[in-house]
């Protein structure tokens, strides 16, 4: 299948799926309210970006990602780490980390509003509680997955801990540190609007909350779009960085 | 008396005994294994899969332990892996995220960037994978990295180097070619080389002696002496009479177990 034929078989989906609304908004008596058509939605999206709002609330909940998924990268990468050169640190840690993974995100949001109230911080702790965990068991498993006989190799050449780490570990956890790096990303971005939805005084999930209550279902609506749109691009942006930070994979690719 | 021992033979393996623990059992891999080996000596080893030719390779070089006997290099009980002692193993095990040219310069940390650079250079092309520096392990066929891994394991230029059965994964035309290299280099640097292999006829066409190895346990059936001139030609008298004994054993083995 060659490239333009691929883009235009994804493109069929939502062709449909906004014919679909277009009808529904157009030849049924659906209230506005609840469906609003494609055009107001447009509408809005414009005059919010117009009065600025939409990128302030935009910039708000991106600076808390960047800020949550940060903490979230340094505490993954880092136990991750410690536990795939340890068994010690993996069986002192691991049975209290699983445990704690079952609970879901938006059960500690209570808690961690009655802890640090709506401000700032409750929002980049319940970013670090959902994102630090994927990050944590991919990088744990790229460790713990490495080769045998690689680490033989570096035996062999008479490697020092720390040329076994950097050499041997590192480079063989690389891509799966990444898709951890990538799902903490997507998580980060899921949970603060969880957050910004139940407990904010700005952001994009505050916009949304605060539309819906006076039945402003495009403005609702425009902001999911943005987030969808906004995680894509983050997405896609990681995705060109690690392809650049491992170019054997994409070889090993181009081979097949 | 070890001191005159260290001088002459550069490996001494003496009442080597080595079990593994499988399934909580224990099974003994290596029995009573008695090899010295001269400096500059092409020591091959022929036998059945699973006989435990690999796990002494692996003694040899340190990489595994052992309790039961004495193994030496230069005289010394080796406690670990050594500089001067090089492996090529079975599968290539070249580092997947480094390009051939990185992963041949893999032991060269001592050396300088020009040096290291000329080193590689060389034994890519002794290995005929000049044109290849920049490729990824994963663009190459399995018999080019092989040739990949068998420069980086001539690259440190060691003195001792171990073989495990390096040339499984080359066509024949490119073994055969590869055979007549690794004597070469075996003769310009003389190197110490020891070789595991199925191959008998290579086995003959390398080893000054050939090591024939019996399975479960591993034990030494015989040694046999390579005259130096007959074991290289290929289709010699000589070299047929070898290569019937070397036959004979493992046909041997199969009466014995059919009879019990």
């Amino acid at each position: 299948m060659n490239a333009v034929k691929k883009n235009m078989l994804g493109f069929i989906v939502p062709v449909l799926i906004l014919t679909a609304w277009y009808c529904c908004t157009v030849f049924t008596n659906i209230p506005n309210s609840l469906l609003p058509k494609i055009s107001v939605v447009f509408q809005s999206f414009q005059e919010m970006l117009l009065s600025g709002q939409l990128l302030e609330d935009l910039g708000v909940s991106i600076g808390r990602v960047l800020k949550g998924f940060l903490c979230s990268a340094l505490a993954g990468l880092t136990l991750g780490a410690l536990m795939g050169m340890s068994k010690t640190v993996t069986a002192l840690l691991l049975p209290t980390i699983t445990t704690i993974r079952q609970i879901p995100v938006i059960a500690w949001i209570p808690l961690i509003i009655l802890w640090a109230g709506i401000g700032e911080e409750s929002k980049v702790v319940i970013i670090v509680i959902a994102a630090s965990f994927p990050i944590l068991m991919n990088t744990l498993s790229g460790f713990t997955s490495t080769p045998n006989g690689l680490v033989e190799v570096a035996r062999l050449y008479k490697l020092n801990k720390w040329q076994t780490f950097t050499k041997v570990y590192l480079p063989h956890a690389l891509p799966q540190i990444l898709v951890g790096l990538k799902l903490g990303l997507g998580v980060s971005w899921m949970a603060l609007v969880a957050a910004e939805l139940i407990a904010a005084s700005s952001g994009i999930g505050y916009r949304m909350n605060d539309a819906r209550s006076i039945m402003r279902s495009d403005k609702v609506m425009v902001c999911m779009i943005v987030i969808g749109a906004v995680g894509i691009l983050m997405d896609k942006l990681l995705s060109v960085i690690f392809e650049r930070l491992t170019p054997w994979i994409r070889t090993a690719e181009s081979k097949e | 008396m070890t001191e005159n021992k260290a001088i002459e033979y550069i490996i001494n393996v003496e009442h080597l005994n080595k079990q593994f623990i499988i399934d909580k059992q224990p099974m003994d891999i290596l029995k009573d294994i008695n090899l010295q080996i001269k400096k500059g000596e092409f020591i091959t080893i022929v036998g059945h899969s699973g006989c435990g030719k690999s796990t002494l390779l692996k003694i040899i070089c340190g990489l595994v332990d052992y309790k039961d006997g004495i193994v030496e290099r230069n005289g010394h009980a080796v406690a670990g892996p050594g500089p001067k002692c090089g492996m090529v193993f079975q599968d290539h095990r070249l580092m997947p995220w480094l390009k051939i040219k990185d992963n041949v310069g893999f032991g060269l940390k001592s050396l300088s960037k020009p040096e290291r650079q000329e080193t590689v250079k060389r034994y890519l092309d002794l290995v005929g994978l000049s044109g290849f520096e920049n490729s990824y392990p994963s663009q190459l066929s399995g018999g080019m990295s092989q040739r990949a891994a068998i420069a980086r394991g001539l690259a440190n230029k060691p003195t001792i180097l171990l073989l495990d059965e390096p040339f499984g994964a080359l066509d024949a035309l490119t073994r055969i070619q590869m055979q007549k290299e690794i004597l070469r280099i075996q003769k310009e640097e003389k190197t110490t080389m020891i070789m595991v292999t199925h191959d008998i006829e290579e086995a003959i066409y390398l080893g000054n002696r050939i090591v024939v190895m019996s399975a479960r346990p591993g034990e030494i059936k015989e040694i046999i002496d390579v005259d130096p001139v007959e074991g290289k030609k290929r289709n010699g008298k000589r070299f047929n009479e070898y290569k019937q004994k070397i036959y004979n054993y493992f046909f041997e083995n199969e009466k014995e177990r059919e009879v019990s």
